[in-house]
């Protein structure tokens, strides 16, 4: 079977049972091989980070007001409240957006917007088909050039239900991918010994592609005795196995190419046990591999959802308790406007804050060709709540790209009008993706552009 | 016009009271017409919040398909508003009301509209869909499959769950590229272990019969007599094991004592890192004689964790033994002995263990190749196992038990083509052989629950009821007898036999566990973090005691087919010595659960007072009402209500007064808004009722003091006004009265969710007559639980395609 161009058979076969292709592996036939990044122009990156459930917002004459989670002033004069104080440091380089939301999601359930806040879509009882993410879209685009098309984690892990998602990100067909939330499980995936004996390595992975193929030629027959609806869930398991072919295709072209080295202190630092039991500890080591994968270009697109609106469902819940805290997440968010509330809240979205900092930090100490790993690297920080159960004027940060063209230093407030998505065009163009719209958008938000 | 298709129905108009009671039933001749009857009812009572310029919940009524039979949503829809008129739930109270004739015009028409639609379908809907293995079931089949204790689903991300909160339907559950690499890699990985290649290892044996380490963590003293503060420790510096079977024999003699449970045996290996000790425990065993005896442990050493060779300030294995038993009294404070070991005053008043002797055994094979090799590559004399038929065996018996089902010539063929086109890339036989084996785990037959069939429903064949009912029943695929059955078509006609053989198995608990975590929502204990301040000295290892009591209670009632309501009111519970004490009943001793008349003034008997249920609907703070309320009407009633609506306005602005009112005062106070009483006037009185149980599940009288000086301790009022207005008495009151007035919807809903589960699927309108027959059986029965099981098995859901 060694040589044998079995692709354009698979092509052609697959067209006749008219199971539509995903993208990616097309894309992957026109570029069988990788393209190493280091000859070129120092790789652009895509990062959203996402919490649940909103911030305190106390208006500004209130006694609380030094919790309100947006600055004050506006422009590039703006102050910092108490809570993002810790990003002080990273001020040159990300601007706070203020008034953006998805239109859609303005329509939803309160609790329902985690899962559009990288889509757009409209979800309601009725309809629960989600379109393709911000990071899917780009790694649809991008994904080729790096070993791992993407990378995609949250603190539950798995897909969580609809509308209480545990996933940020959603493919082409609006499915939700799994996400992982094991960093011993991620960091072996990502740099992990695995193919120490190389040659075990490929004829596993030859055979691999030789069973595959046969799935695939057989599903032909079995697919012709399902009814309808089972035809559906087959061709969800078709499409994994197409992906996973392509996994395996991609793997074989990187088998020469060695697993990034890591640093020694690298690897000291990580503390892969760390679980949902200790969120300091498992917050900042899911940042450190993501800086970790983007640093050795693994991969250029990264989703994280830190916490979500599945309330006591998530694991995430008990995270502000466990920092010592007196209530749960969905509490504490409950509560803002109660006595103390937004000093209670403020405080979880501070320490939610220092997080973010250590992140850009850590992406900010790595040199590139040119400037810092964080200025090749677009980081969007927020919630898709304002205040618990309130879909507009979401939190926002976007950090990054200072070599992408993003001005930075400021606080930007946006009219409600500006669909959210068009921040969606402009991070995507500036990252080399070119893309006239996204999901809603209406145009592009050069504001945020030198 | 929106209304584009007049429907005419020709039935006679039933009285209000049919239709309220019998939706369903058939009618005879009405003259109903949507556009001249109803329509004109829906305008001047629904339109106005259910419209174009409004919608309720999301609700829209103006423009709402009237052509159910080709619109499956606008049916589910309709559905929905049927239900709501029915049940008095719509319009609102405070709205103009429909008149009698009026409701039964609207009534009658949309159970009519459905009712055709529904008959139209049947022949279509009400499929099961193809499901994959969930993690739990992919676990229990691989490792029933292979003969092999591993983790197999360690890297498997946790799955979706639908809807009604079930993780076994086909529908949530999708595959992606993400799990199918790891089902791969985990099929090689187990394969590596299942099947060997090399001769049997050495074993690798070590007797101890004292503690062999002196550098070791923790405040415990070194000892041979064990008590709650002793620990025995052993250590093998580089002669252990790193792959294979292995044992631990643990000989020793017991001290017991009167008036407490028995001495609880623990053995854990692992190692210590630095400041960190990583070990894994076998599961404890109660000591019940004081006579000389021995333990056998058993494990597969790659599930425990190892120290790197050559790496660590403490290098070398430990096996760690000791005695779990405590009644919570005050520990006994550390003391230092003359060289400055730490040790205890004796405690006379507790269980001990002294031990004998600890031996570790590797590499500990009752045979070579160990079984699990050979149920693969059974043994063949005199046959060249390299020769086709040979493989052609190997795979086809494997084949069998992993798709569950006979096999084609033309299946198995496929794959020995696969053994011969890959075998010369192979350095030995048994890799090619695991190689192949591993691919046969990734194919559609083995991982997902396959029933091919058409358009047209059919009777599912003996071997796809033979999974399901063994992943109804046991999570997990069939076992001999049952495949043996199914090959002889004898399943259907032993069904019955068959069934109470399964839930006499002890593998039928899965069904249990799996079944009253999901249906109860029993897992969410552990999202909630216990506050240490308000409630110290709370041990989170009662949280996995909290659930057993709920499992083993609906474990119980099963195996002795009781009745279901004895879920809602019961003279006994299950209780264990520490759960026991955490409720405040005395005379409970020992780790085991076993059944407790309930003394008369504890308050428990029913699920309601379960801390496992209190404590996972509440903050982990204090009491959560709405989190309660939720929960009965959501899963006990199968009545939940409405999400919160979107931009939901801030309620209180900073009221500090407000803050300090009883919880009860401060739901009363936002129902005086609309907008929020919509829902809540339904909804927080069933929590209310529960307040006299703390966070954690605990009797109490007061509310404790909410933050701020001026605060009081506060008497707990748990009477309320339940939504129909009867005037019930806190947790007693609600017991009675769901036993009285709700038994038939607390009976409907755990049929509902039950079929729910057993099917793997979400249920629909055209399941209504199946649901109607069970429930029915299911009351005469008075709602005995084996016979409910044996009502879903037979269901005509359950046994067709």
């Amino acid at each position: 079977m060694a040589d044998k161009s079995w692709h354009l058979d698979r092509r052609t076969f697959l067209m006749g049972t008219g199971v539509s292709l995903g993208l990616p592996w097309l894309e992957c036939m026109a570029n069988a091989s990788p393209r190493p990044s280091r000859a070129e122009q120092s790789p652009r990156r895509i990062c959203a980070l996402y919490f649940g459930f909103g911030v305190a917002l106390p208006p500004a004459n209130h006694e609380h007001a030094h919790w309100r989670w947006f600055p004050q002033g506006e422009g590039s004069e703006y102050q910092f409240t108490e809570t993002l104080k810790p990003l002080e440091s990273q001020r040159n380089k990300m601007t706070i957006l203020g008034g953006l939301s998805h239109p859609n999601g303005r329509r939803m359930g309160a609790h329902d917007t985690a899962d559009t806040f990288l889509t757009g879509a409209y979800l309601n009882n009725k309809n629960l088909i989600n379109t393709i993410s911000l990071d899917q879209y780009a790694a649809a685009r991008i994904g080729d050039q790096t070993r791992f098309s993407s990378l995609v984690m949250s603190t539950d892990g798995g897909v969580g239900e609809p509308t209480r998602s545990s996933t940020l990100s959603y493919n082409d067909k609006g499915r939700p991918l799994p996400a992982l939330h094991q960093p011993q499980q991620i960091f072996d995936r990502f740099f992990g010994e695995g193919d120490a004996d190389t040659i075990a390595q490929r004829r596993r992975l030859k055979s691999a592609a030789s069973m595959l193929d046969r799935v695939l030629e057989d599903s032909h027959s079995l697919r012709n005795r399902l009814g309808n609806q089972d035809r559906e869930k087959l061709d969800e398991y078709l499409t994994a196995v197409r992906q996973i072919e392509q996994g395996v295709e991609r793997s074989q072209s990187w088998l020469e190419i060695p697993r990034p080295e890591l640093h020694d202190e690298d690897r000291k630092m990580l503390q892969l046990d760390s679980d949902d039991q200790a969120p300091l500890q498992f917050i900042r080591t899911m940042y450190d591999l993501i800086y970790l994968a983007f640093r050795t270009d693994s991969t250029r697109v990264a989703t994280y959802q830190i916490t979500n609106m599945a309330d006591c469902s998530s694991k995430a819940a008990k995270f502000p308790q466990l920092q010592g805290f007196k209530d749960s997440l969905h509490t504490l968010a409950h509560d803002w406007d109660k006595p103390g509330g937004s000093e209670r809240l403020g405080q979880w979205d501070r320490f939610m804050a220092e997080q973010f900092a250590y992140f850009l930090n850590r992406l900010d100490s790595a040199t590139e060709q040119q400037g810092t790993l964080l200025d090749q690297s677009l980081v969007l920080y927020g919630s898709s709540n304002s205040v618990t159960h309130d879909n507009n004027n979401y939190p926002l940060i976007l950090a990054g790209g200072s070599q992408m063209g993003f001005k930075h230093g400021r606080f930007l407030k946006f009219s409600d009008k500006i669909p959210m998505s068009n921040l969606f065009v402009t991070m995507l163009n500036q990252a080399g993706i070119e893309s006239p719209n996204f999901a809603d958008s209406t145009g592009e938000l050069n504001e945020l552009l030198r | 016009m929106i209304f584009h298709r007049p429907l005419r129905w020709f039935a006679v108009v039933l009285s209000l009271v049919c239709a309220v009671q019998c939706p369903s039933r058939s009618l005879g001749q009405s003259d109903i017409d949507f556009n001249l009857d109803v329509l004109p009812i829906l305008q001047s009572h629904c339109i106005r919040c259910h419209g174009p310029e409004v919608q309720e919940a999301n609700v829209r009524l103006d423009n709402l398909p009237i052509n159910l039979n080709e619109n499956r949503a606008a049916t589910e829809s309709w559905h929905e508003v049927l239900n709501v008129l029915q049940t008095n739930e719509m319009p609102p109270p405070d709205e103009k009301q429909l008149s009698s004739e009026q409701l039964s015009t609207a009534t009658n028409w949309l159970a009519l509209a459905i009712q055709s639609a529904l008959a139209e379908r049947r022949q279509t809907d009400g499929r099961i869909v193809l499901r994959r293995l969930n993690r739990v079931e992919y676990q229990n089949t691989m490792e029933d499959l292979l003969g092999l204790e591993m983790d197999y689903a360690r890297d498997l991300p946790p799955d979706g769950m639908s809807a009604e909160g079930f993780r076994n339907n086909g529908r949530s559950l999708q595959i992606s590229s993400l799990q199918l690499e790891y089902y791969l890699a985990t099929a090689r990985r187990a394969l590596d272990r299942a099947i060997v290649q090399h001769e049997q290892p050495p074993a690798i044996d070590h007797t101890f019969t004292d503690i062999s380490i002196d550098n070791w963590l923790g405040e415990a003293q070194r000892s041979k007599r064990l008590g709650r503060r002793q620990e025995f420790l052993v250590k093998m510096v580089d002669k252990y094991p790193e792959e294979g079977d292995f044992s631990v024999r643990v000989q020793l003699t017991a001290d017991l004592k009167s008036n407490t449970g028995y001495p609880l045996l623990e053995v854990s290996v692992g190692y210590q890192i630095d400041t960190e000790i990583l070990m894994r425990e076998f599961d404890t065993v109660e000591v019940t004689s004081p006579e000389l005896q021995t333990f056998d442990f058993r494990g597969r050493i790659e599930n425990f964790p190892l120290p790197v060779r050559g790496q660590g300030k403490f290098p070398g294995l430990v096996v760690r033994v000791r005695n779990l038993y405590d009644d919570k009294s005050p520990l006994p404070p550390p003391q230092k002995d003359e060289s400055g070991r730490i040790t205890y005053a004796a405690e006379d008043h507790l269980p001990t263990l002294t031990i004998q002797t600890v031996e570790f055994h590797g590499h500990h094979y009752d045979q070579w190749p160990p079984a699990s090799h050979r149920r693969i590559l059974f043994d063949a004399p005199k046959v060249d196992r390299e020769s086709i038929p040979y493989v052609t065996q190997v795979l086809q018996r494997f084949m069998t038990r992993a798709y569950r089902r006979t096999v084609s010539d033309a299946q198995v063929d496929k794959f020995v083509a696969f053994y011969q086109e890959i075998r010369p890339e192979f350095p030995s036989f048994e890799e090619a052989i695991r190689e192949t084996l591993a691919m046969i785990l990734i194919q559609p037959e083995f991982l997902f629950l396959l029933e091919p069939a058409g358009e047209e429903k059919r009777l599912i064949d003996e071997f796809e009821l033979a999974s399901r009912l063994s992943y109804f029943l046991w999570s997990t695929l069939p076992d001999e007898r049952l495949m043996e059955l199914a090959t002889n078509t004898n399943l259907r006609t032993n069904l019955n036999a068959e069934v109470d053989r399964m839930l006499d198995d002890p593998r039928s608990q899965r069904l249990v566990k799996q079944f009253t975590e999901q249906w109860l929502k029993l897992n969410l204990v552990e999202n909630v973090a216990v506050n240490k301040t308000r409630y110290p000295g709370f041990d989170d290892r009662l949280k996995s005691d909290m659930c057993t009591e709920t499992q083993s209670m609906f474990a119980e009632l099963l195996k002795h087919n009781s009745s279901a309501t004895e879920l809602l009111s019961s003279d006994f519970t299950m209780l264990n010595e520490t759960l026991a004490k955490h409720y405040g009943i005395d005379g409970v001793l020992g780790k085991s659960f076993r059944r407790v008349a309930i003394p008369a003034d504890s308050h428990r008997g029913s699920l309601l007072s379960h801390a496992s249920i209190l404590l996972s609907n509440s903050t982990g703070s204090d009491s959560h009402p709405v989190r309660r309320a939720v929960w009965i009407r959501d899963r006990l009633l199968n009545d939940p209500p409405a999400p919160p609506p979107p931009n939901v306005p801030s309620l209180e602005q900073a009221n500090p007064e407000f803050h300090q009112l009883p919880v009860r005062k401060q739901l009363e106070i936002h129902r005086t808004v609309e907008s929020c009483n919509q829902c809540h006037r339904s909804l927080d009185p069933w929590g209310i009722a529960l307040e006299n149980f703390d966070a954690l599940g605990r009797w109490r009288t007061e509310l404790p003091k909410n933050s701020g000086e001026s605060a009081q301790t506060q008497p707990i009022d748990a009477t309320v006004e339940l939504p129909d207005g009867k005037q019930i008495a806190g947790a007693a009151g609600l017991r009675t009265y769901l036993l009285q007035e709700r038994k038939e919807q607390f009976a409907r809903s755990l049929v509902m969710r039950l079929l729910t589960y057993a099917l793997g699927r979400s249920l629909e309108l055209t399941d209504q007559a199946a649901v109607d027959e069970v429930l029915e059986q299911f009351s005469k029965d008075e709602l005995r639980l084996k016979g409910l099981i044996h009502k879903v098995v037979s269901s005509e859901p359950f046994q067709t395609k």
